[in-house]
């Protein structure tokens, strides 16, 4: 757990952060957001006092550390930045076990602590450990710059734009890993962005600053749907908020009982659509459910990409519907087997 | 592929450095033996080849100079560029370059002639005059090489928890190290070819057989003593060349 309690930073007499106060419980993800300037960075950085803080208090835990020497705090504090700034000279594993180090860990604990961390990230040690940061990819050496932040087992991690450097593709993947990595270690953290859709993606609190003052600090729904003025109102963006509540939305919250598709009871049945499916019940295709056809005579065939999971936001389930033009996807599990259905009525039909 | 392709011209130049390497050490051990040589190219000359002293002591006197003001040149150099880079020195900066840059503008002639009177002949002043001499790239390299530790590495280290001194040992100082072995190359290089001119004022070194043939019109001393320290000069730079290798990091 970590709160800043009136944190304000005054530059040449103009508070550039302006008494904000936040509390990010253990283990959620807390995102500060807002425009350039708005100050999500300064008081990012005033947390592991990079930079001075003018007045206010920061306690981790139950400890005020505000008082603390900054070395010793950032020992504690993980740090995680855009450019990710690994040391050129070092090897993979010298920079991931920098912190360790310096807290004078035994080097058979550094090593494996090392080795479960490129672990945690897929990627592998044994090829990895001994390269260069010069010899990674970006992507590469963004996730080994998150698991030297990580490396002491730190009480909070703070990520300052950690993916803006990349291209789309791969901050997708380190996004989709982030969240994964959040879920197993369940760290406390603290992300600043830009980038709204990130904040939805990976919050489960976001905080928005503007002008140096913090403005909302709530759940990603309650933002999206109680904004507490109109600055956060036009900060968010009214002109996609149906998706971006959908981003939020997870298909096992609008799926239901899938109805199986039964030669001798198609026509009775009624249902405007149907399930074949094979014996050990993985989908086969689907008996009407499109508008452009002729009804339940209408078949189409299943396949990888027209398939939802129960874990998938809503938003992209909707997005394979409008693409592949049909009014149901079907929702499997681990195995390939049929567990339900989400439907463009049940999307519809319900507040998001 | 990068490193491939850089790796086969050193590997031809560890020949160049071993073979003039022993000519060096030939000609400083061996010199005399060469007497037919110089005889039958210069027949005028009664003493075509420098005897007063023997190559070797000129030789190691000659390093010995180079050695005590590099390492002055250095120590300083260094210490006074990490001064002007930290946050507390920060504004002597302008005055430490233009003071070094002056100690370059000065001839190490003019050095002599300033110092001989205060500190007398011989090893003294010569020490002063190539300390002097040799400051500038030694102070520039260091600022410039400290420049270019990208500041997003810098705060990352800060992030880590890192103190200033460990940042600047682990972190800047060797991440700067190409930069500021390339000033004391280029600081050293210079001073063996200044140091001649310590002859002139009673410091013996490979400068004595020159000035010597230049007074007593014996071109052949010229050409001993200049292939020698040409030689010297020629070595040190590879031996340079190869310790700034190895604090090339990245593509």
């Amino acid at each position: 757990m970590i709160e800043l309690e009136g944190l304000t930073k005054t530059y040449a007499g103009k508070d550039v952060v302006q008494d904000v106060s936040l509390r990010v419980e253990s283990g959620e993800f807390g995102v500060l957001i807002g425009p350039s300037g708005c100050g999500k960075s300064t008081t990012l950085r005033m947390i592991n006092r990079l930079i001075p803080l003018t007045r206010g208090r920061i306690i981790l835990g139950d400890e005020d550390v505000t008082q603390l020497p900054p070395e010793q705090l950032r020992r504690r504090i993980g740090y995680a930045i855009q450019s990710i700034g690994l040391f050129p000279h070092w090897t993979v594993a010298e920079n991931i076990a920098v912190v360790p180090g310096l807290l004078k860990w035994a080097k058979s604990r550094s090593d494996a602590r090392v080795d479960e961390l490129l672990n945690l990230f897929h990627l592998d040690a044994g090829e990895f450990r001994d390269k260069y940061p010069h010899q990674l990819s970006g992507g590469q050496a963004q996730r080994v710059g998150v698991a030297r932040a990580l490396a002491a087992d730190p009480e909070v991690l703070l990520m300052d734009e950690p993916f803006g450097a990349v291209d789309p593709i791969t901050r997708e993947v380190l996004q989709n890993e982030m969240l994964r990595v959040h879920a197993q270690t369940r760290k406390t953290i603290v992300f600043v962005t830009h980038d709204m859709d990130e904040a939805l993606k990976l919050a489960s609190r976001i905080a928005i600053l503007n002008a140096g003052r913090l403005v909302q600090y709530d759940r990603p729904i309650e933002l999206l749907t109680q904004p507490a003025d109109d600055f956060v109102n036009d900060f968010i963006g009214k002109a996609d908020l149906g998706l971006k509540l959908l981003s939020r939305r997870w298909v096992h919250q609008y799926q239901r009982q899938a109805p199986l598709f039964d030669d001798t009871t198609a026509q009775s049945t009624g249902n405007q659509h149907a399930w074949e499916v094979d014996a050990q019940r993985h989908p086969i295709r689907l008996h009407g459910g499109r508008l452009d056809g002729d009804g339940t005579r209408q078949r189409t065939e299943v396949n990888a990409e027209w398939v939802a999971t129960a874990e998938m936001p809503m938003k992209e389930a909707l997005s394979r519907m409008v693409w592949f033009r049909v009014m149901a996807l079907p929702v499997i599990d681990a195995e390939g087997r049929l567990i339900g259905e989400v439907t463009m009525h049940g999307v519809m039909g319900r507040q998001p | 592929m990068k490193a491939l392709a850089l790796r086969a011209p050193v590997a031809q130049r560890t020949w160049l450095l071993v073979a003039l390497g022993a000519l060096l050490v030939a000609l400083t051990l061996f010199m005399p033996a060469l007497e037919p040589l110089f005889r039958a190219a210069f027949p005028e000359l009664n003493n075509p080849v420098y005897q007063r002293e023997s190559f070797l002591q000129l030789t190691l006197d000659h390093v010995t100079l180079v050695l005590v003001s590099s390492l002055i040149s250095v120590s300083v150099g260094v210490g006074a560029g990490l001064f002007v880079t930290r946050r507390a020195g920060r504004e002597f900066e302008p005055m430490v370059s233009s003071l070094a840059a002056i100690g370059q503008t000065f001839p190490p002639v003019a050095v002599l002639a300033i110092v001989v009177p205060l500190a007398g002949f011989g090893f003294v002043p010569t020490i002063v005059a190539l300390t002097l001499y040799g400051l500038l790239p030694v102070v520039q390299n260091t600022i410039a090489g400290l420049g270019t530790v990208p500041p997003n590495t810098l705060e990352a280290a800060r992030g880590t928890g890192m103190s200033s001194m460990q940042i600047l040992w682990r972190v800047e100082l060797p991440l700067a190290m190409r930069v500021i072995i390339a000033g004391v190359r280029v600081s050293v290089i210079i001073n063996i070819g200044t140091a001649t001119i310590g002859s002139t004022v009673g410091a013996q070194s490979l400068g004595t057989p020159i000035i010597a043939g230049l007074v007593g019109s014996n071109i052949a001393y010229v050409i001993q003593g200049a292939a020698l320290v040409g030689l010297l000069a020629i070595v040190t730079d590879l031996l340079f060349e190869r310790l700034e290798r190895r604090f090339t990091f990245g593509g």
